[in-house]
């Protein structure tokens, strides 16, 4: 596009026919634009008229959740009732807590081990980094479900199961392959000659890295935290299958879900995508830093 | 691909990035590598399945024969064996105790053995409920010989020191736990085998003469609970319904998720607000989705309000109930979609940023149409990462759960995770489940291997 803006100051005299093929291109890059607005902005409504929806659900009264047909209009009565109704539901507020406690022990868990990890492969070059590299990528592709049960029977055998520690290792365990991959990136993205100036000033390897790297690199870590605890959050198999007693959030709302009103689970559901959507948001920089890594 | 900058090297302290990735990698193997091997196990070996049969009434006497699990015997004889003492109170297990007693002699001197408990009466205990003192029972039976035997040590087959006449007093100064063995006789592949083995492993029948094998102490590399998973009833529906779900959700997403990456790259003012509002789905649960498309197909949704509202139904049609499965997979399709686009869409704009400029302006310049410079630019140079992410996601469609659950019920329409699920949680039948665990890795190994293959002989006619 840029090159076709360039030919639009002629130093010379420009025929006709000139002008007209200006004109027509100029119209066919306006029509283009209009269109892809278009388009980005019917997508938008896809994404967002469901959310909506459910939004819409959660934020009024439980006999407006019951009520045919609904009306498309959102919040008619704006209220907190049926919001309240849920997190008043036994064994929520204690999932709740469950959850933080998960998701706090994995992002913590997981980032002071994969850091190392993510530091090393992007400042070494080590025989088997490759090897390394790839089983990572190969560990981030397999499905929850397929380590779920035998950790639950490891788990059952050994007397930890059903508990929240026990829950943390294991999502530990799945945002780790993630995890180590960001960091590499986000370590990559300080050049080495920053630490190496560092250093030729008198810092030591470790002074280089803490006043150095690491102010540089909290934003990026931070980044793939929050997204560790998003994964946590959301995960529901795992959780579903390791506890009993001690349920996160998505797991009791699963287990609970054919016994329960339209009212709670509506309101569940919304109360689940929060952290998504605050989230999303702060990190949405770090999204192809994140995930550009993975398809390398 | 964005080229990262080249590692840099330092040749001395060659061993620090090993010791860097050495915390992950021990995660990994202990986490991630053994419980997968866990789960392999799991569902191709069954635990007691044979019970070894002894020559003698002895853990450490040779090998008779083994019988499977369930086989029916007969109990010829019943000995106590001393035990040690951690396995006292195994469940099912049969005890019997026997005292060390001194006491008057047949030969008149004082002598000392063990007895077993039955043929002592016990006179006196001490405050806290020890045997201290009795006397030995008298036998009824005049065809038995009416002297009672004193063991070395406890149990049938020691020593003998000494014999006790009915009634003589005796000091009782110690006791021990034996477990019973049984004398058993079973037939297992035309093979009749004979011996001893312990009574933790039996359960007995009727007047304690028959029996039958409860569980073994051998585990044996079995099929059963793979044959048990094919031959479930939900195993084919639900292999069915998770192919038939990756073939309709993929190539969906593999299109909106390029239209949306070309919508993002086309650098439009706002289009930071459009890429938020894009990946807005990635940080989203999977169940909270199920909640959200529930709520626009149940049958009081926005579906049926909308429709109604605008006059094309006149009362609420039904979408989620077993004679209209079809719209249950059109609500779980649309549902994955909705979800799992972002992901892709993420990876395509990462490859599509490293897509030279030049190239996409040349295409342009030499006036391509939009749909020629997708088919014959973008995407053969997206092929990589369009390769990364058609992997990601058919493995990530294997575990599609929560969705199907929410929107099904559970039961109407059954994917493989929801199998698993089902078989570990309300079955309790941890083998089994094991094995749907394993047959998802399988496929998920084979597509891996499918798609990698494909791409690369893709590459080779086009190169």
């Amino acid at each position: 596009m840029t090159s076709v803006t360039r030919v639009q100051k002629p130093a010379v005299q420009v025929s006709p026919e000139v002008k007209a093929i200006h004109r027509h291109m100029l119209r066919r890059q306006r029509l283009g634009r209009a269109v892809t607005y278009l388009v980005g902005i019917l997508i938008s409504l896809w994404v967002l008229i469901p959310i909506l929806f459910i939004t819409s659900m959660a934020l009024t009264t439980p006999a407006e959740v019951r009520a045919y047909p609904k009306g498309i209009l959102p919040f008619i009565p704006l209220s907190t009732e049926t919001l309240e109704f849920f997190l008043r539901s036994r064994g929520i507020l204690p999932g709740l807590r469950n959850s933080v406690v998960v998701a706090v022990i994995t992002l913590i868990l997981s980032t002071l081990i994969a850091a190392p990890a993510g530091y090393a492969l992007s400042r070494f070059a080590f025989r088997g980094r490759d090897v390394f590299r790839l089983s990572i990528l190969a560990v981030r592709a397999f499905p929850i479900v397929i380590l779920s049960i035998p950790l639950a029977v490891v788990f059952l055998r050994t007397g930890i199961y059903d508990s929240v520690y026990s829950l943390a290792l294991m999502h530990t365990a799945l945002a780790l392959p993630t995890t180590i991959l960001v960091l590499s990136s986000v370590f990559s993205s300080v050049p080495y000659e920053l630490e190496e100036a560092a250093m030729v000033f008198g810092c030591s390897p470790g002074q280089a890295f803490r006043h150095v790297v690491l102010p540089l690199v909290m934003p990026g870590i931070a980044a793939s935290a929050i997204f560790t605890f998003v994964l946590s959050w959301n995960e529901v198999f795992a959780a579903t299958i390791l506890t009993i007693q001690n349920r996160t959030l998505p797991a009791q709302v699963l287990v609970t879900l054919n016994q329960s009103s339209e009212p709670y689970q509506f309101a569940g559901g919304f109360f689940m995508m929060i952290p998504a959507l605050i989230f999303i948001f702060y990190i949405r920089r770090y999204l192809f830093n994140m995930w550009g890594q993975i398809s390398k | 691909m964005t080229t990262a900058p080249a590692p840099k090297t330092r040749k001395k302290m060659n061993w620090v990035p090993y010791l860097l990735i050495l915390p992950s990698l021990v995660y990994l193997a202990l986490f991630f590598a053994w419980p997968m091997v866990q789960g392999l196990i799991l569902s191709i070996r069954e635990d007691g399945a044979l019970l070894t049969v002894r020559s003698k009434s002895e853990q450490a006497s040779s090998m008779a024969g083994q019988l499977p699990r369930g086989t029916q015997v007969d109990i010829l004889q019943r000995q106590g064996n001393p035990i040690p003492p951690e396995s006292v109170q195994e469940s099912n297990q049969l005890t019997e105790v026997w005292f060390r007693v001194r006491g008057m002699g047949v030969e008149g001197q004082l002598i000392e053995g063990w007895v077993p408990e039955r043929r002592i009466r016990v006179r006196e205990s001490d405050e806290s409920g020890r045997p201290v003192s009795g006397s030995v029972r008298s036998i009824l039976s005049s065809s038995v010989d009416p002297l009672t035997y004193l063991h070395m040590e406890a149990g049938e087959d020691s020593e003998i020191v000494g014999q006790m006449e009915a009634r003589t007093t005796v000091e009782i100064l110690d006791q021990a736990t034996l477990e019973v063995w049984f004398l058993i006789h079973g037939e297992y592949e035309n093979k009749t085998i004979e011996g001893w083995v312990p009574s933790r492993y039996i359960s007995t029948l009727g007047d304690g003469t028959r029996g039958r094998i409860e569980v073994g102490d051998t585990s044996q590399f079995t099929t059963r609970y793979i044959q048990r998973m094919v031959n479930d009833r939900f195993f084919w529906p639900a292999l069915r319904t998770t192919l038939l779900l990756i073939v309709l959700i993929i190539p969906a997403q593999f299109i909106l998720a390029i239209i949306m990456a070309l919508v993002i790259q086309a650098d439009l003012k706002g289009s930071g607000i459009f890429l938020y509002i894009f990946a807005i789905a990635l940080g989203l649960s999977d169940l909270a989705v199920g909640i959200v498309w529930y709520s626009i197909f149940t049958q009081f949704g926005y579906l049926n309000s909308i429709l109604q509202g605008i006059g094309l139904i006149d009362a609420p049609l039904t979408y989620l109930s077993a004679d209209t499965r079809y719209w249950i997979l059109i609500a779980v399709w649309l549902a994955e979609v909705w979800r799992a686009t972002a992901l892709v869409m993420v990876i395509v704009v990462a490859g599509m940023q490293a897509i030279p400029r030049e190239v996409l302006e040349a295409g342009e310049v030499f006036g391509a149409t939009l749909w020629q410079r997708v088919r014959y630019i973008i995407i053969p140079l997206l092929r990589p990462s369009l390769q990364v992410a058609l992997i990601l996601r058919t493995i990530l469609a294997f575990q599609v759960f929560a969705v199907v659950i929410v929107l099904s019920g559970g039961d109407v329409m059954t994917v493989l995770a929801n199998e698993t699920y089902r078989q570990y949680y309300d079955l309790q039948n941890f083998n089994v489940a094991g094995a749907y665990a394993s047959f998802i890795l399988l496929l998920s190994m084979i597509t891996s291997f499918f798609y990698l293959r494909a791409v690369r002989t893709q590459e080779e006619v086009i190169g």
